[in-house]
């Protein structure tokens, strides 16, 4: 059974807070009170800031931004085979929100990267997100 | 010469890291001068100061028309080191120190790399202690030309290499990627294998480039050391950049972390060095590179960025009273912080 993106990401911020917790931090302090809403595949979920990172199933009726995109188009990004300014202008991920939340999701982005880059945990969780279904 | 190579060139990790993992680093790099292309592979240990242990790390890239491979991190479970310290062992690739050289098998099947190497020795290996890096400290042997035999395969694209010539380094010590440092490290080697000089450039500078450390040029002739220039009696001069996007940034997701394309490898290295009536000076033009990408260990939002670059080398001067003027190729790694 493929495992939901949402869970992976649950899975990974998890592993973040215990194997970076510096770094955790600062995806939190870049989250600030945002809430950003993701639809993977039409996989609806959220990430909430407020003091931690939770991911959430369903819909989120109070998003400062919302992101619209497909496993496969995340995996072209994180392979480099597209930039990411690329498969926005292409439309294979698509951001909708108030320009400052955008760009603090933007940045909550990059420093999730940043921690994700330097925890052990997470190129097995990309392995998982490889198993498309 | 074998014995030295058995003798010297031995992995340092078990013996340096288990105390103090923090910082602690150690890889055993190749670089094969291909008639059509440029290999490289390398074998990393990084000391984890969270749990004490050594984070593996096989990188493969080659270069034909360009530059691509692999770079892949195992668990610490993956290594395995033998008891005479000669023999690395990550997940299925194997390094390992002969008496005459080096055997290097890689099996990379998640990004469907694999391949058997064979590296002869064809000079004296040479070790320099205590270099300063940032605030830490690294040593380094190296092998200045090695005759490499075997093949390797990226995705589709197999490499045949048949009595090449080839570069290896090994380097241990205790600094931080981030670290107030920058370098240039590059070997140089002649296009026609009956040409015996072989060089290898190493300069040490500030982050930002701006300080020279130190430098120093190795100049091998045959299989002894020939001249070796070192600090003031070496200049070098880099202008331009080169005017082309990095062919690859490795491992992939860190692209989304370094989304520029300015290249940071210059369009020209100049080396001039003089000592005793000896002199020496060696031209290198990239044409192309790799970056290769790891996460700073002094700043939670900065990476560091190894620049692979394959180019032109023309070396001219004398030795010895012995003249030297050939083309070669070069492979230049540039640092920058």
């Amino acid at each position: 059974m493929v495992e939901r993106v949402s869970s992976l990401l649950r899975r990974s911020v998890e592993h973040l807070e215990t194997e970076v917790p510096d770094s955790h931090a600062l995806v939190v302090d870049s989250l600030g009170p945002l809430v950003v809403e993701l639809d993977v595949d039409g996989e609806l979920f959220s990430l909430r800031g407020g003091g931690g990172l939770d991911v959430c199933d369903g819909a989120a009726e109070l998003a400062g931004a919302r992101i619209t995109t497909t496993r496969a188009a995340i995996l072209e990004v994180l392979d480099a085979r597209v930039g990411l300014q690329e498969a926005i202008e292409t439309g294979t991920v698509s951001v909708a929100g108030a320009l400052d939340d955008v760009l603090r999701a933007h940045d909550t982005l990059l420093a999730y990267v940043h921690a994700a880059v330097r925890a052990p945990s997470q190129p097995g969780l990309l392995s998982a997100l490889r198993r498309a279904p | 010469m074998n014995a030295v190579l058995t003798g010297s060139d031995f992995l340092r990790a078990p013996l340096l890291a288990a105390a103090q993992p923090d910082g602690f680093k150690e890889w055993h790099h190749f670089v094969v001068h291909g008639r059509d292309h440029r290999l490289l592979i390398n074998f990393s240990l990084t000391g984890q100061a969270r749990n004490g242990g050594l984070a593996p790390r096989v990188i493969v890239i080659a270069h034909d028309e360009r530059w691509s491979g692999a770079v892949e991190r195992f668990d610490d479970g993956a290594l395995e080191v033998s008891a005479d310290l000669g023999e690395l062992t990550i997940g299925g690739n194997r390094m390992s120190v002969r008496p005459d050289g080096y055997e290097v098998v890689i099996d990379l099947p998640q990004h469907d790399v694999k391949g058997e190497l064979h590296f002869t020795s064809m000079s004296r290996p040479f070790v320099v202690n205590n270099q300063a890096v940032g605030n830490g400290r690294m040593c380094w042997l190296f092998v200045p030309r090695l005759r490499a035999q075997g093949w390797l395969r990226i995705a589709d694209r197999e490499h045949r290499i048949e009595d090449e010539l080839a570069y290896h380094d090994h380097n241990w010590g205790r600094f931080w990627w981030g670290d107030d440092f920058g370098w240039t490290w590059g070997t140089i080697l002649p296009q026609r294998p009956e040409d015996p000089w072989s060089l290898v450039f190493l300069q040490m500078t500030d982050r930002r480039r701006l300080r020279c450390l130190s430098r120093a040029l190795y100049v091998w002739h045959h299989d002894e050391p020939a001249a070796i220039f070192r600090h003031a009696s070496v200049r070098t001069r880099s202008h331009g950049l080169l005017g082309r996007a990095p062919d690859c940034t490795l491992p992939a997701p860190m692209r989304l972390l370094l989304d520029g394309d300015a290249s940071g490898v210059p369009e020209c290295v100049e080396i001039t060095a003089h000592r005793a009536g000896d002199e020496v000076y060696a031209e290198f033009r990239p044409q192309s590179h790799a970056r290769l990408a790891q996460p700073s260990e002094v700043s939670l939002d900065r990476s560091t960025v190894l620049c692979e670059s394959n180019g032109t080398a023309t070396v001219c001067g004398s030795v010895n009273g012995e003249s030297i003027n050939f083309v070669g190729a070069g492979v230049f790694e540039f640092l920058n912080g």
